[in-house]
């Protein structure tokens, strides 16, 4: 009899106990999360100084923040941190980037990934499609139109054989010692980024703009920064004269740009004219064939006006635009 | 007003009370949201003005709240009467932007039109084709609409914005984190906790994801900009409604396939909302085809995207057991509410992709399994093995080997575009040519 009636307590009290403990569960559940936010909302990030939102793509961003990051411990410890960098090269060369260092004369101090080019001079090294990287390198530090220095070319990984492209940005530090180095790093296989050619599109304007017409021989050169992949800057005139071809190294055969149209019939060229009569700078977009598979992809034209000898022509270049996931 | 059971949230035909009408409904709006990606991407792919690309929320949330509230209210003629709202459609996007590239919006409204006339035409013969599903068939049509949303799924679960892009870790850790609050929610919940899994899944995975996600800060200030309340602007883009012939073979091969996916819907709708049932019961099929073809003419004349039926809310209604149409119609309402409110559908649509990913999953997982429990619940033979595996293995290599494709001839390019259509016509033909022995066996036995 007391043995039921017990039971039938314990029973009543049961229900209470577990209430009272999933409210125990919950309210430490949520003042966990109420620290762990307030503890975060005063974090500040290392990167408020740094500007990504020209880029798209993150594997861009992160290598900005990669190479921003080691710019920081440089700038702070001087040559002494390179000791740091050799320990932790696993770390300075991962599956995505890897990190170098040289000083303003092209000699390399560290390479993460390529241990045997430090100590060496690379001013004159070529890519083999001739283009010289360092003092691109070094251009493209003097360049306001390119914050992070950034620089394309065909290299190879260590250890294969094969030509690999790459993009590379840069930062100049100061260190405590007085020594001006570069510090930078690369991403195999980079993505197309629309701030890419924004750079070499704005940089061939200045140039024409300083040097004249011949600016033009510079900007058609397979070697200069404004060549890099499948990207080419090119020129034209108002009726769609071509003065740098767009898709080959000659203008033997001439194309009227104007009268060219995408997959879908659409005549960019035309249309940005038009848009250009109330902008400085235009972003048209246009279906083009993508590679190997025959769908259509989207590309993008970004073309600026310029005046050369008193003439208003046109500066512009191609490049693919973000695809969605799926 | 109803109660609901412990193991029945609500049965198809109750009428909850107003807080979990009101609950309910929100949950499944969220789920809905996750499709306004569609009309964001239609828009950055045209290079839409922000005005553009609200007016397109605007109209296509206005088309599909619509046809949610026709499809599930009980009409006479049309709806199927289940749980099962509209969202814009994945299915028609590509054609949809194909159409915008060479005519712009008044050539996609007038594809689109024709593509609702088209579904709604295909609606009374599918009540004709009752033999041509047997419950296996039908098993499988479910199992691929789950299947179907793969994709999105997994490439919002994982936080991708571009097509090989970089995985960032805190994506991975909101997407696991959501997924498993939705699922654990669903496991160990008791009624509340078990009915608004999702809810309460969405939920903590948007607040781990803004501890996490600084970017996700940085675009909820750019929402201060948008108004609060507005009427969707009927721009020049927006006037006008052409049509192109050359269109027309696409368009109408694009809605036989929508309206397989959406017979697909409709299946595992009726398989939840009524498990009774011993054979499928065609009449709120043919009518739940129609109510989605309207809807999708409805889209065309509004000048919004085209409309389908979601997966994932009658995923969501399975798990949680919670089937009341009207719900639906309450989903239905206030997507309509919300197309007048921008600012709103400019938060909502900021859910970060890796808790709209862990949604997907969550209401995915429950078509897979439901359509391969009613495939193999009936006795299972060679002719059925060879049948299913075959639609399997060229149905899921849409999925797996699309540049296959892009290079095969055009009239194979035509029939491999997806998982659910290709798997159905195939499963359906084979079936038929597997079965000729024991027709022309039939013939004999009459003959004598």
């Amino acid at each position: 009899m007391g043995e039921q009636a017990l039971t039938s307590v314990r029973s009543h009290l049961e229900p209470g106990r577990r209430s009272r403990r999933r409210r125990l569960v919950l309210g430490v559940a949520l003042a966990l999360l109420m620290i762990l936010v307030v503890a975060l909302s005063g974090c500040q990030s290392r990167y408020e100084a740094l500007d990504l939102t020209m880029y798209q793509y993150r594997d861009t961003k992160n290598l900005v923040k990669f190479v921003y990051d080691a710019a920081r411990i440089l700038s702070e410890e001087g040559l002494s941190s390179l000791a740091y960098f050799r320990s932790h090269r696993a770390r300075f060369d991962t599956p995505d980037y890897y990190l170098y260092i040289y000083d303003v004369t092209g000699t390399n101090l560290y390479h993460a990934g390529m241990e045997e080019m430090e100590g060496r001079n690379v001013w004159d090294v070529t890519d083999k499609n001739g283009k010289r990287i360092f003092p691109l390198i070094v251009e493209a530090l003097e360049d306001a139109n390119n914050p992070h220095a950034w620089v394309h070319y065909s290299w190879w990984e260590p250890g294969r054989f094969y030509p690999v492209p790459k993009s590379s940005c840069h930062f100049k530090v100061a260190t405590p010692d007085d020594e001006e180095l570069i510090v930078g790093g690369g991403i195999n296989f980079p993505h197309e980024e629309q701030e890419f050619i924004r750079i070499v599109v704005d940089d061939a304007v200045e140039l024409i703009d300083r040097v004249g017409p011949e600016a033009l021989v510079d900007i058609a050169d397979p070697v200069s920064e404004y060549n890099y992949r499948d990207v080419r800057v090119f020129v034209f005139r108002r009726d769609g004269e071509m003065l740098i071809s767009p898709a080959i190294n000659s203008t033997f055969s001439q194309t009227n740009l104007l009268e060219c149209a995408d997959e879908v019939g659409q005549k960019p060229f035309v249309q940005a004219l038009e848009e250009l009569e109330s902008s400085d700078r235009v972003w048209e977009m246009f279906m083009a064939k993508g590679p190997y598979q025959r769908r259509l992809i989207r590309k993008c034209l970004y073309i600026r006006e310029a005046t050369l000898e008193g003439e208003e022509i046109y500066v512009a270049a191609i490049t693919d635009l973000p695809e969605p996931p799926y | 007003m109803a109660r609901a059971s412990e193991d029945h949230g609500y049965s198809v035909n109750q009428v909850p009370p107003a807080t979990h009408l009101l609950v309910s409904s929100i949950q499944h709006v969220l789920l809905m949201v996750t499709s306004l990606v569609i009309p964001i991407l239609f828009a950055s792919q045209v290079s839409g003005s922000p005005e553009f690309t609200a007016s397109l929320i605007a109209f296509s949330m206005l088309a599909a709240g619509l046809g949610s509230v026709i499809q599930s209210v009980g009409l006479p003629l049309i709806g199927s009467g289940y749980l099962y709202p509209n969202v814009c459609g994945p299915s028609y996007f590509s054609l949809s932007l194909s159409a915008a590239w060479v005519g712009g919006l008044p050539l996609m409204r007038g594809m689109i039109i024709v593509a609702g006339l088209v579904e709604m035409a295909i609606a009374p013969i599918i009540e004709r084709l009752r033999k041509v599903f047997p419950t296996f068939i039908v098993g499988l049509v479910v199992a691929m609409v789950g299947v179907s949303i793969l994709a999105p799924s997994i490439t919002s679960f994982f936080g991708l914005a571009f097509r090989e892009d970089a995985i960032r870790t805190p994506d991975m850790l909101v997407g696991v984190f959501s997924l498993m609050v939705m699922v654990l929610a669903n496991l160990w919940g008791r009624r509340f906790a078990k009915m608004y899994c999702l809810l309460i899944g969405i939920l903590a995975g948007w607040i781990l994801a803004a501890i996490l996600i600084p970017e996700f800060w940085h675009d909820l200030v750019a929402v201060k900009d948008t108004p609060i309340l507005a009427l969707p602007a009927m721009g020049a883009a927006f006037r006008g409604i052409t049509f192109d012939p050359k269109m027309v073979v696409p368009f109408i091969i694009i809605a036989i396939s929508g309206s397989l996916k959406s017979f697909g819907n409709l299946l595992a709708a009726q398989s939840i909302s009524e498990p009774t049932l011993e054979e499928t019961d065609f009449a709120p099929i043919r009518k739940g085809l129609l109510a989605d073809g309207f809807s999708t003419v409805l889209a065309g004349l509004l000048g919004g995207m085209a409309v389908d039926t979601s997966s994932s809310n009658v995923g969501l209604a399975g798990a949680t057991k919670v089937l009341s149409r009207w719900i639906s119609v309450g989903a239905g309402v206030i997507f309509v509410i919300l197309a007048f409110f921008p600012r709103l559908i400019s938060i909502l649509s900021m859910m970060p992709k890796p808790v709209m990913g862990a949604s997907l999953i969550f209401a995915g997982s429950f078509m897979v399994s439901t359509g391969l429990r009613q495939m193999f619940s009936e006795p299972w033979d060679s002719r059925k093995t060879f049948v299913v595996g075959i639609a399997f293995f060229f149905g899921l290599s849409t999925a797996f080997l699309p540049s296959l494709y892009a290079r095969a001839p055009h009239f194979v390019q035509t029939l491999f575009t997806d998982p659910l259509p290709t798997a159905t016509i195939i499963a359906v033909v084979l079936n038929q040519i597997f079965n000729l022995d024991t027709l022309f066996g039939r013939l004999r036995r009459k003959q004598k």
